[in-house]
């Protein structure tokens, strides 16, 4: 086949697969700008009178300002929760990989694999025991007890993805310092973390989304004052029919920071999606 | 001098910082994860409902065991899950690896689009469900308007017995086709290419050259993103439980779903403690495949 | 070795610490407010609008808050069972009396005494007392008080029965009038008439599996045909639920499903059936009365002026004979045990029983279970629907509300809308449902 062809079949082929995966990114974009009688057209409007009904619906309350309605209300603990749960990932993370980068632990690798396999296992097996655990100890619907979930639930991913960054920096560098006069810790703060940066924070991106677009554990643990928005968001409906709008513009504000830092931890997607078994 | 030796006293030893580095990462998942599972197998051994605190669990011995293995519905929640399992990892596989070949040239703006394609399996699996229910809503949504001069009628995907798991498929494979995408192209490129050079000068065909020289150095990271897609496949929750929350009858009920109703609308805590341990092995057994050959491929011991 | 001991007994540590940091504040004893948890449906904001009378009269503010009816009943069993203290009022469903009182899970505080003191039970139709608050039937223990007292029922377009031309060609057809099917009979022909895809359907019904749907659309079909949950004294239920009256009765609800629109194996409450009305899809849609407002209301739909309500009819049964049931639904005031105003919330339970305010429930919308005010012609006239609601009262009937109810609600949730989906058929699926049950009630030590 002509190598011009080729390619020019190639190039639209994979315009149309960048159509198909996108198009329903709009789409739901697009919901979230419509009116109720456009949403509900037959067939399906592609050209609108945007409008902004819907976000207002969920930011604002009736007659009032800017106010803590229940939606902005669980967005909010969605940032509390997931910031605090990396933050607390990160700096733990950090450290243990830097220990298990640098000396020689009996039994290592188990270990290693002790704390990724706490990754692997499904929510929904956890969360029973937990559920009772936090009944217990009454972190039922609270802030800390989410955040401590999320931390311990990040903090495995984190330490093997930062242990292969940690890995990737010559231990020469600190070994000079050591003989320079420096303690150890200040080896690690002063000589190690800076040329860490770049991996911790791709790293914090990770954590932070996965924090972000956690579902089952917030769902069963949390009630209403510690809520975040992904159980939220399903459950945004008007009495009567179900307001998609609403629900779409719901969904797009809690897509739109992923999207973003998304974009932004490009270059790094792709290595903490397999948990660091690729180095883009 | 003394300077430096009087830092050195007061520095913590490398026995020390280990300690102070390893000890609170463990104490934490030793708190959240280790100790709520033995207490979890401490509970599959009774009889208890979570929502009737006051009634304490009664002791029943290897009943919420044995009672799994006679359940046909759980095995039919296996069958489901293995279903669906199959049906997306080979979708997303046959999908990704496809658009992947398309994908190996240059051409300008490769990054942007790569990127974008990134999007959907780092968006939030339960908001994807919920958004894909309008799309694929019998009445006005878009699917249903694009298809619908091919099938003269309209499919209610969502809630018809025959299409439910297939459309959940559809929506998984949407989400992680691309990562299948992104990881072939990567194996893709790391292939050097005098050795392509070297094959063309044999005058070797294109399928030699895939099945000859493709196909055997991207096979261990393909092996490794297909693991990695089963297993998450396999725990699959968020989506199914916003899409259809196991329905229509117990169509798309994968084990996951079924464990949240039996142990959170049910409240048979203690048996579902049962499954959720049985389900505990398979996962561990799973991702001890996948460790391993992680290990393998980052080159550690 | 060491390393192990050390870290498990750093795990507790950290647990204990975790618990010192999770303790809610005690409050306060500062009872001006009283938060009330119920379903994400208009019932709830009519009552949020009767709060503010009360906070007028009182000066307790009332806070209702609303749960979309899918999550509704997961999310407050799971406050109940982590002891949340959140809400002083939980308006629950009839089937949780069970589940929550004393004989089980112990969420609800007792009525009984209070009710003795409090309330006059003689100005409550008996049906609603004790479908929405007695537990078990039949032995005076009381652990809810009625809010919301709803039935089953249908709306239909009058417009298209009115229509002269409709109705020639039905009398032709079947031989007599068109008019409100007495009997799900009628029904049948009725829908079957109205069935032109894919501009018109016959009927919308509750076929879906979301919380509780299908069991309350056919369960009074399968009374009406003479069918039964159970042997009352016994609870046996094989032979009884499986009988040849409940089959026929599932082979006829799932034969109504060529006269419903595409997609209704999923129609749900208070959702897909009324939109299915107010787009004109289907000549008849099935509803609980509490959703019945927004038909009414020229805004929402379309056909406002022109749609009628009747109550859900009787059927005649395999032997010949007429039954008239219908299922009951609504839900009564609870004060759960971990409320810390449990005072306020019995004080704002008995104002709102009073008739007064029983009068400006039923006119914001609520639908009252007070004798007198059902009554009254000032009721009955006040909506399009009143008449068809109070004429439901005699046939009210209820699922189960043993502790168990949860557990025989998932079963024929699941058996039902599989047969109504064509997975099954009316045999097989009533066989199951029997022995599921079966086993169910024999664990719960209901059979012996």
């Amino acid at each position: 086949m002509n190598g011009r062809l080729k390619r020019t079949l190639a190039l639209t082929a994979v315009g149309v697969v960048l159509v198909i995966y996108l198009l329903p990114i709009y789409w739901i974009v697009a919901t979230s700008f419509k009116e109720y009688g456009d949403i509900l057209a037959r067939p399906p409007r592609f050209l609108f009178v945007p409008t902004l009904r819907n976000y207002a619906a969920l930011f604002l309350l009736p007659g009032q300002g800017l106010q803590a309605t229940p939606f902005a209300a669980r967005l909010l603990n969605s940032v509390i929760i997931a910031s605090f749960s990396t933050v607390l990932a990160i700096a733990l993370g950090t450290m243990t990989a830097y220990a298990f980068s640098r000396f020689r632990t009996r039994g290592q690798s188990d270990w290693l694999f002790f704390i990724l396999s706490t990754r692997m296992l499904p929510p929904v097996v956890v969360v029973i025991p937990v559920f009772l655990m936090y009944r217990a100890l009454g972190l039922f619907d609270t802030h800390v007890g989410l955040i401590m979930l999320y931390t311990a639930f990040n903090v495995s991913f984190a330490v093997w993805l930062l242990k292969g960054f940690m890995d990737e920096i010559p231990k020469e560098y600190e070994e000079a310092a050591l003989v320079d006069g420096y303690s150890r810790l200040q080896a690690f703060v002063r000589v190690v973390l800076p040329q860490a940066v770049a991996g911790i924070a791709a790293t914090s991106v990770f954590c932070l989304i996965s924090a972000w677009n956690e579902f089952a554990f917030a769902l069963v643990l949390t009630q209403r004052t510690a809520q975040t928005a992904p159980p939220y968001i399903p459950s945004v409906v008007g009495s009567g029919a179900t307001e998609w709008g609403r629900i779409a513009a719901g969904t797009v504000a809690f897509l739109l920071p992923v999207a973003i830092f998304t974009f932004i931890m490009r270059k790094h997607l792709l290595r903490g999606a397999t948990f660091g078994a690729l180095k883009r | 001098m003394t300077v430096t030796l009087a830092r050195r006293r007061r520095a913590l030893s490398d026995y020390q910082v280990k300690m102070l580095f390893l000890m609170p990462t463990l104490l934490l998942l030793v708190g959240m994860n280790v100790f709520p599972l033995i207490w979890s197998l401490h509970l599959s051994f009774h009889d208890y409902a979570a929502d009737m605190p006051g009634r304490p669990p009664r002791a029943v011995g290897v009943a919420n065991y044995t009672a799994l293995l006679h359940d046909p519905n759980l095995w039919r929640n296996f069958q489901v899950t293995a279903e669906f399992v199959v049906l997306a990892v080979a979708a997303q596989f046959l999908i990704g690896f496809g658009v992947a070949l398309l994908l190996n040239r240059e051409f300008k703006g490769k990054g942007l689009i790569t990127t974008l394609i990134l999007l959907p399996m780092m968006l939030s699996p339960a908001v994807v469900g919920l958004f894909w229910k309008l799309i694929l809503d019998p009445n006005w949504g878009l699917l249903d308007f694009l298809i619908r001069p091919v099938t003269h009628a309209s499919v209610p995907w969502l809630t018809n017995d025959r299409t439910a798991l297939p459309a959940l498929v559809m929506i998984d494979t949407w989400m992680w086709s691309p990562f299948m995408m992104l990881i072939s192209l990567a194996g893709l490129n790391a292939v050097p290419r005098h050795l392509y050079e070297a094959a063309e000068v044999d005058r070797a065909s294109g399928w030699f050259k895939f099945r000859h020289i493709t196909l055997p150095l991207i096979a261990p990271l393909l092996l490794l993103a297909l693991i990695f897609r089963t297993m998450d496949a396999f725990k699959l929750f968020d989506m199914v439980w916003v899409a259809t929350e196991g329905g229509p009858g117990d169509v798309t009920k994968t084990v996951s779903v079924g464990l949240y109703v039996q142990a959170f609308r049910e409240w048979r805590t203690g048996e579902a403690c049962a499954l959720a341990y049985v389900l505990l092995v398979v996962i561990i057994a799973l991702s001890s495949l996948y460790i391993r050959w992680l290990s393998r491929i980052r080159g550690e011991a | 070795m060491r390393h192990c001991w050390m870290a498990l007994a750093g795990g507790l540590v950290a647990l204990a610490l975790m618990a010192g940091c999770g303790r809610k504040p005690t409050q306060a004893t500062k009872a001006q407010k009283i938060t009330i948890a119920w379903a994400q449906w208009a019932p709830a904001d009519y009552l949020s609008e009767l709060g503010k009378e009360y906070t007028k009269q009182t000066g307790t503010e009332v806070m209702v808050e609303q749960i979309p009816w899918p999550q509704y009943q997961d999310k407050i069993f799971a406050a109940f069972a982590a002891g949340d203290s959140t809400y002083d009022i939980v308006v629950g469903d009839s089937q949780w009396l069970g589940r929550c009182s004393a004989l089980a899970g112990n969420h609800y505080i007792e009525l009984t005494d209070w009710m003795k003191k409090n309330l006059d039970a003689s100005s409550i139709v008996p049906q609603a007392l004790m479908n929405l608050g007695e537990y078990p039937k039949g032995t005076g223990r009381y652990w809810a008080v009625p809010a919301e007292t709803d039935a089953v029922g249908f709306a239909y377009r009058r417009d298209l029965f009115e229509n002269p031309k409709e109705r020639a060609a039905f009398k032709a057809k079947y031989g007599r009038d068109l008019a409100p099917p007495k009997t799900w009979q009628e029904l049948r022909d009725i829908a079957a008439f109205f069935t032109r895809p894919p501009e018109l359907y016959g009927v919308a019904l509750y076929f879906g599996k979301q919380y509780d749907t299908v069991t309350m659309g056919f369960q009074e079909v399968m009374w009406s045909f003479g069918g039964a949950y159970d042997d009352p004294k016994t609870y046996r239920v094989q032979g009884v639920l499986n009988d040849d009256a409940g089959v026929k009765a599932l082979q006829f609800y799932v034969g109504l499903k060529p006269f419903t629109p595409p997609g209704s194996e999923s129609f749900g409450i208070g959702k897909e059936c009324v939109d299915a009305f107010n787009k004109g899809l289907v000549a008849m849609a099935e509803d609980f009365f509490a959703f019945f407002p927004g038909l009414a209301d020229p805004t929402k739909n379309p056909h406002a002026k022109v749609t009628g309500f009747f109550p859900s009819p009787a059927a005649i049964g395999p032997d010949g004979k007429e039954r008239h049931y219908i299922s009951i639904g609504g839900q009564g005031f609870s004060v759960p045990r971990y409320s810390k105003n449990q005072e306020t919330a019995l004080d704002f339970i008995k104002w709102f029983c009073q008739e007064p305010v029983q009068l400006k429930w039923a006119s914001l919308g609520g639908f009252t279970a007070n004798k007198k005010v059902l009554a009254s012609e000032k009721f009955l006239s006040a909506t399009p629907y009143n008449r068809a609601f109070a004429a439901a009262f005699p046939y009210l009937r209820d699922f189960y509300a043993v502790p168990q109810y949860g557990e025989l609600l998932t079963v024929t949730q699941t058996e039902w809308n599989a047969a109504v989906n064509g997975q099954k058929s009316a045999q097989v699926a009533m066989d199951e449902v029997a022995k599921q049950h079966t086993a169910i009630l024999k664990k719960a030590g209901f059979i012996k």
